[in-house]
């Protein structure tokens, strides 16, 4: 296992300062989440520079934003949905990335009641008990083991919560490589861990923590191992250096890339 | 159903009328420190190396009702030559010693207390291994076996720091303190943590060794990693298949035929590992053992022609294991509305019987539809639905026909963590004194804190994270199917509910629910009939 060399400049200290997000309608930033209740499913906001932000629905696992906690704050790294409603007050943000940030925080509790004018205008993906039938969002499906499979590279690429490891929603992208590598019997597994940083919208960065690209790319072998695929040769790296946040899109900087060799 | 008691068993059924009647006269078997509370009833108690068989179906009375049980593959003849019934070690117990047909496949704490009184505390149920606070106290004393004889628990020792699938020692998140140690055991040189041989000894309620193709499914949500935080899943060391990880409070069983082995070695103390053929038979055995309450004292015949389809042993039997049941197409346990609302014919017995039923099927919709705030709850808060979530029961207890998770079904309701978990009040007023060990974890600074308790945790049972060494996995406690409760009372891990009202009160104060005495009645009715 090694570092790679850093090919981009590395972020120095926390929270340096660099212009604001280039496009307008971006709201990055860390704060108190607030949960409202309503007379069906409760709505997740938040409120940054005097304005109040819609976040999500409470859904259930399969939803692409899942909620975030009370007890700690979130980073929210969201885009205005043009011409929307307000939702339970809220201004829409969507497509938004919700990363809850580890450490707790105690003065995150609040809940507000439900109140008949934020009633939902429309049905939530998913009741707040028993669904339909299915998960909301059925974007998880039970992965399915492949069969005759072409002995090709193949490449897939992991994406992280900011600062975070491997979480709830990884056994459904980490499995189907598993099955894959154990159909194609690889002989190789290369693994290359990315670290990221967020800029925000008060122009400030936020750069992950310094062990991050090291600790998933370990993090990931060990996982593949542990659940069995011994046999191939691992080639683990890391990009400690975080490349330069614009704003728009750094959570794609914080992913463990994966090449499986036949 | 016929009740079909074995013959050994009705030997002490027998005995015991005389032995009570000593007991009531004020001359306790036991009469020195701590009374033993008379059972309630007499149970079908089935003793090892029996003589006599066990029946394809038989029906076992309980304080609800009866607890129906059916063997798909047909009547255990004979089963002195049967190694679930078998005394396998030195210690005299057999598998069935803790796992009765009598309690759903568990042994309740009535079946305890009436077993200590005819045997006068020599059955091999009390050995000293585990079936004592700690085997160096004075054997054949109640106080001695005091967690036994109050909550139903056997003493679960692990290695500490736990040893990894590879044998070796993991590094554990956290460093483990024992606080409050009144059973002597976590602090003693022989059996503590420092010892030669560290150790750390939990306090733990037998499960029901029945409906095992529910426990050991491959369905929905078996993945080669765990549903809740993405590690490998254990597997399954003869298939080397993911496990679903419901075995056991803290799932570190991956398979019936790992349980057993470890259960012959731990328990029963055999020194040589079982055979092959022996645990083929004890696999194959539990794994046709159906259980579910039968019949209820109020709400009468629960597998009636018509009946709702999610009751009964027969439900269990044909039911399809693995699926997820928090939903209105499968539901957990399907009541098809068939008790909805029933006439009253101005017949007393037949009015009094559809009221029950009213109120089984009013729980059960509470237990689905009745949403409140789940909150700071490891492992169903932090996998996507949020900090609180608005949720009912049905959420956690979601697989189909028996209430479980449907895998990885390890979570922190509280009931070993401080400070939701029961503790003993401490005043001048309470003579009595804590029971459990209680446990201070401080996660290390290399882990960030446990998200809702922070760096520092006080349990009772550190659950799951006892295997696993991490710090979210503190007081995670696999649940168990919510089947046969009728039969096996105390509830939760550490038998800290006596009675299913007591679960309901837990979860009311827990939850801040608000629940009305209606409701609380509606539920205990419900789940005493599952
Ligand atoms: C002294 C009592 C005792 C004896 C004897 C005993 N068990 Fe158990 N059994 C327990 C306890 C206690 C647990 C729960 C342990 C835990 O949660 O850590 C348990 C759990 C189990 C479970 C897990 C059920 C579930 O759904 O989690 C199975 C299966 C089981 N036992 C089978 C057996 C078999 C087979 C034998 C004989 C080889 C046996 N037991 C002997 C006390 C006993
Ligand atoms: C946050 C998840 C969660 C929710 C919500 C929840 N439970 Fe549980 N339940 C568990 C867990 C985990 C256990 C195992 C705890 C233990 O044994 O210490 C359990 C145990 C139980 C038991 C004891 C089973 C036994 O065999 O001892 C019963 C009964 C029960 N729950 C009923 C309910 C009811 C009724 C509700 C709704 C009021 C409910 N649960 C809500 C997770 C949950």
């Amino acid at each position: 296992m090694r570092r790679l060399l850093p090919v981009m400049l590395g972020l120095g200290a926390p929270l340096a300062i660099a212009a604001a997000p280039a496009d307008p309608s971006i709201r990055n930033f860390v704060a108190c989440p607030v949960v409202r209740d309503t007379a069906s499913v409760p709505c997740w906001l938040s409120e940054h520079d005097g304005e109040l932000y819609f976040l999500t629905l409470q859904a259930d696992v399969s939803a692409p934003v899942n909620p975030p906690w009370l007890g700690h704050k979130v980073l929210v790294e969201g885009r205005i949905k043009p011409g929307a409603a307000r939702i339970c007050g809220g201004v829409v943000l969507e497509p938004v990335r919700l990363s809850i940030i580890a450490e707790p925080d105690a003065a995150c509790h609040t809940q507000l009641p439900a109140e008949e004018r934020y009633n939902l205008t429309f049905e939530p993906p998913r009741p707040p008990g028993p669904s339909g039938g299915r998960l909301a969002f059925n974007t998880l499906p039970m992965p399915v083991k492949p069969v005759d499979v072409k002995r090709e590279v193949k490449q897939y690429s992991l994406p992280y919560d900011f600062d975070g490891l491997i979480n709830f929603k990884h056994p459904f992208q980490l499995t189907p490589i598993l099955d894959m590598a154990n159909a194609m019997k690889v002989s190789r597994v290369e693994i290359i861990g990315h670290r990221g940083a967020a800029l925000l919208s008060d122009g400030s960065v936020m750069p992950e923590q310094a062990d991050r690209a090291k600790r998933r790319a370990e993090q990931v072998a060990e996982l593949l191992q542990g659940a069995g695929l011994t046999a191939p040769k691992y080639d683990v790296h890391w990009i400690d250096a975080a490349p330069a946040p614009s704003g728009i899109d750094d959570h794609t900087q914080r992913r463990v890339d994966i090449t499986l060799r036949p | 159903m016929t009740s079909r008691p074995i013959r050994h068993a009705l030997a002490a059924v027998l005995l015991l009328p005389t032995l009570l009647v000593g007991a009531e006269n004020g001359e306790t078997l036991d009469a020195k420190a701590m009374a033993v509370p008379a059972p309630k009833r007499v149970p079908h108690w089935i003793f090892p190396d029996t003589t006599g068989g066990l029946a394809a179906s038989g029906t076992y009375a309980n304080e609800l009702g009866q607890i129906g049980i059916v063997l798909a593959e047909g009547a255990v003849k004979d089963a002195k030559s049967h190694p679930f019934f078998q005394a396998l070690g030195p210690n005299g117990r057999a598998c069935v010693t803790c796992h009765q047909p009598q309690d759903a496949m568990s042994v309740s704490l009535d079946s305890i207390r009436w077993i200590w009184r005819v045997t006068g505390g020599k059955d091999p149920l009390f050995a000293a291994v585990d079936g004592k606070n700690c085997p160096h106290l004075p054997q054949g004393e109640p106080t001695s076996h005091s967690l036994l004889l109050n909550r139903g628990l056997i003493r679960v020792f692990l290695p500490w720091p736990p040893k990894g699938n590879d044998g070796k020692p993991v590094d554990p998140e956290f460093t483990l303190e024992v606080v409050r140690d009144p059973t002597g055991c976590n602090t003693h040189p022989q059996y503590g943590l420092s010892s030669s041989n560290p150790t750390v000894s939990v306090y733990r309620r037998p499960r029901p060794a029945a409906n095992t193709k529910f426990t050991t499914h491959e369905n929905f949500g078996v993945l080669p990693f765990i549903g809740k935080n993405g590690l490998p899943a254990s597997r399954d060391p003869d298939t080397g298949r993911a496990s679903s990880m419901n075995l056991m409070a803290d799932a570190r069983a991956p398979s019936l035929r790992a349980q057993a082995a470890d259960a012959a070695a731990g328990h029963m103390e055999v020194k040589k590992p079982l055979t092959k053929a022996q645990l083929d038979a004890i696999v194959a055995f539990e794994s046709q053992v159906y259980m579910a309450q039968a019949s209820d004292r109020h709400a009468g015949s629960l597998t009636e022609e018509g009946g709702p389809s999610g009751l009964g042993p027969q439900a269990m039997l044909k039911g399809e294991a693995g699926v997820l049941g928090n939903n209105t197409t499968r539901w957990v346990f399907p009541m098809e509305n068939k008790w909805k609302s029933l006439p009253r014919t101005g017949d007393a017995t037949q009015d009094a019987r559809h009221a029950a039923r009213e109120s089984i099927q009013r729980g059960h919709d509470n237990f689905m539809f009745r949403t409140f705030w789940i909150r700071d709850s490891m492992h169903l808060n932090s996998v996507g639905l949020g900090n609180p979530t608005k949720r009912t029961c049905a959420t956690c207890h979601g697989m189909h026909l028996t209430g479980m998770d449907t895998a990885d079904g390890w979570m922190d309701i509280g009931s070993t963590n401080l400070p939701w978990a029961k503790e003993e009040p401490l005043n001048p007023w309470n003579p009595n004194k804590p029971e459990l060990p209680l446990f201070k974890v401080t996660c290390k600074d290399r882990v960030p804190p446990h998200p809702f308790l922070g760096r520092v945790i006080y349990t009772q049972d550190p659950g799951r994270a006892l295997i696993t060494g991490r710090c979210n996995d503190v007081g995670t406690i696999v649940m168990q199917q919510l089947r046969g409760l009728a039969a096996r009372q105390p509830y939760f891990s550490n038998g800290s509910a006596q009675t299913l009202r007591e679960v309901v009160d837990f979860y009311d104060r827990r939850y801040n629910i608000g629940y009305t005495e209606q409701e609380k009645q509606d539920l205990v009715n419900f789940l005493g009939v599952l």
